[in-house]
């Protein structure tokens, strides 16, 4: 891609929108990445040749979709409001959550993730207990399971926490932010640590694609933060690679065809590989952003009087 | 240079006197000839890059596969194709092509995929065709252009190696000369279009097909001995 003009650049050249091409420096297209390796690293006399240009494709893609798991630092958010079913539905591009917050009166408050079962599927039964089937014999299914409609309803037990309160750390129901307890009878047992936040709690069904929350959330806005594999729905034309990046996703290329070849020695294969991993390492040093004025100002923390 | 290969040949030919290779046979073997040595160049060109990879070939004049590359892109050929149905993703090869070497819609290059892969390819979800990434398949002479919605008529040409034009030696009869006379204006005239350099390669090769028209094995035997004098050099 050519480079723009500074017009181009702050004003898209008057077209809309405007900021179309606002911090596009740091970026460079697939586009270009499988056209300069293709010109650079594949032909007569490269380690690479007689390859299609659609493995470069293929590889190129898996590179930036491994960059975008865990090196970028491209962390999307998306606010939603929870839904009548306590159900939040996972964005489009979703791959991995990173942070859930509920947002109440300007407040973003980081939610647990409850690794107790809170959705599950059913089916319909008889009296005697046989599970039914339509005319194609597919099985039924109600709409809602039981403990479904038991954490909509919020009629499911979890540990009340309030200091002030005389039932605090007890097992009860929380019904439209109120909660209920059972008479104390019997024994007590300890805390659920990993639920023990004030906070709501929720549960992601990756399958069903949706997050599940518990009665307390209907109407509630939630910011999912996550991230995403950077194929940008399928539109070549905008995936991007930060150029601190690019080096590493051209020796990802070499690597991937040089270790798939046939009759390739390993020690041209074992070269690839030690310069993908060290290629890899320096980007991520380098986008951490560690400079010594920013190293400077989290140690002066080191002198401050903790109250 | 085809009146000079001419001359040539018919002086071998007819050291005894009894060797004659009348216009039309020339032009027969001028052109089976021609297009031996042009497919040669491909087979040249491959040999002259491995030997490059195995660093037994120098550079600037002794940079053999430059030439090679010059003479192959003598034949070299740049044009739109012809949509075969309006509307329609495919397109008709040119007819005069030995080797498509690139084909562009809107500035991209389109690759080639074998038919073996297109059907996986178009089913890949990170790898089917798309605008930024189009490629296409043969059939024939039908191109087909992927993806589906590449449709323009104009929008698809190819940078393409064509065959050589066939050379004809044309004459006129003059009374009163022995034979026929070379005529350069005639309106079907054509040359070689090979390189003066394969001026030698073009009169052995010729020598040989007429030798044995003649069944002059002598002929033979010093065309094919020229020949290889010539491959051990190169």
């Amino acid at each position: 891609m050519a480079y723009i003009s500074q017009y181009q650049y702050y004003e898209n050249s008057g077209a809309n929108p405007e900021d179309a091409n606002w911090g596009s420096y740091q970026y460079v297209s697939l586009k270009d990445i499988v056209n300069n390796f293709m010109l650079m690293y594949q032909g007569n006399h490269s380690l690479v040749n007689n390859e299609e240009r659609y493995k470069i494709l293929f590889h190129a893609k898996r590179a930036v979709q491994e960059l975008n798991y865990d090196a970028f630092k491209e962390i999307k958010a998306l606010e939603l409001t929870v839904n009548d079913a306590v159900r939040f539905i996972l964005p489009s591009d979703y791959v991995n959550w990173v942070r859930i917050s509920l947002f109440e009166n300007g407040v973003l408050y980081p939610m647990t993730e409850n690794i107790r079962l809170t959705s599950a599927t059913a089916y319909l039964q008889d009296n005697n207990l046989n599970i039914l089937f339509d005319e194609a014999g597919s099985v039924l299914k109600p709409e809602f399971s039981p403990i479904d409609i038991a954490r909509i309803k919020g009629t499911k037990k979890s540990i009340y926490l309030n200091e002030n309160s005389a039932y605090n750390g007890s097992e009860g129901y929380c019904c439209d932010g109120n909660w209920f307890f059972d008479f104390s009878i019997g024994a007590r047992f300890g805390l659920n640590t990993e639920t023990a936040n004030a906070n709501p709690t929720f549960r992601i069904d990756a399958k069903a694609g949706v997050i599940n929350f518990d009665s307390t959330m209907s109407g509630k806005s939630v910011i999912v933060e996550y991230v995403s594999d950077g194929m940008e729905g399928g539109d070549n034309s905008l995936i991007t690679v930060n150029k601190l990046f690019e080096e590493y996703v051209y020796s990802y290329i070499q690597y991937s065809i040089l270790d798939s070849k046939l009759g390739v020695q390993e020690y041209v294969v074992n070269r690839a590989k030690k310069k993908k991993a060290a290629l890899l390492r320096n980007a991520k040093i380098r986008i951490s952003n560690i400079h010594p004025g920013r190293l400077l100002m989290n140690l002066r923390g080191q002198n401050k009087w903790i109250k | 240079m085809i009146d000079a290969v001419r001359n040539t040949v018919l002086a071998i030919l007819n050291k005894n006197n009894y060797g004659y290779l009348s216009p039309s046979d020339f032009n027969l073997y001028a052109q089976q000839a021609q297009l031996e040595i042009f497919e040669d160049y491909f087979y040249q060109y491959n040999t002259q890059l491995n030997l490059e990879n195995a660093r037994r070939s120098g550079t600037d004049y002794a940079d053999i596969s430059k030439g090679i590359l010059e003479v192959i892109d003598l034949f070299s050929k740049t044009a739109t194709l012809a949509q075969t149905a309006a509307a329609d993703n495919t397109y008709t090869m040119p007819s005069d092509y030995y080797l498509i070497n690139k084909v562009i819609y809107k500035g991209l290059e389109v690759e080639r995929v074998n038919q073996s892969k297109i059907t996986m390819l178009l089913n890949s979800m990170i790898t089917a065709p798309s605008i930024d990434f189009p490629a296409y398949t043969t059939e024939g002479s039908i191109m087909t252009v992927y993806p589906a919605t590449i449709t323009g008529a104009a929008d698809i040409s190819s940078q393409y190696v064509r065959y050589p034009l066939t050379p004809k030696w044309t004459y006129n009869i003059a009374l009163e000369a022995q034979g026929p006379v070379f005529n350069q204006s005639s309106s079907d005239y054509q040359d070689f279009e090979l390189p003066l350099d394969n001026l030698n390669d073009l009169v052995n090769k010729i020598c040989q097909y007429a030798g044995v028209e003649i069944r002059e094995a002598a002929v033979v035997q010093f065309a094919q001995g020229q020949e290889t004098q010539n491959n051990t050099q190169q």
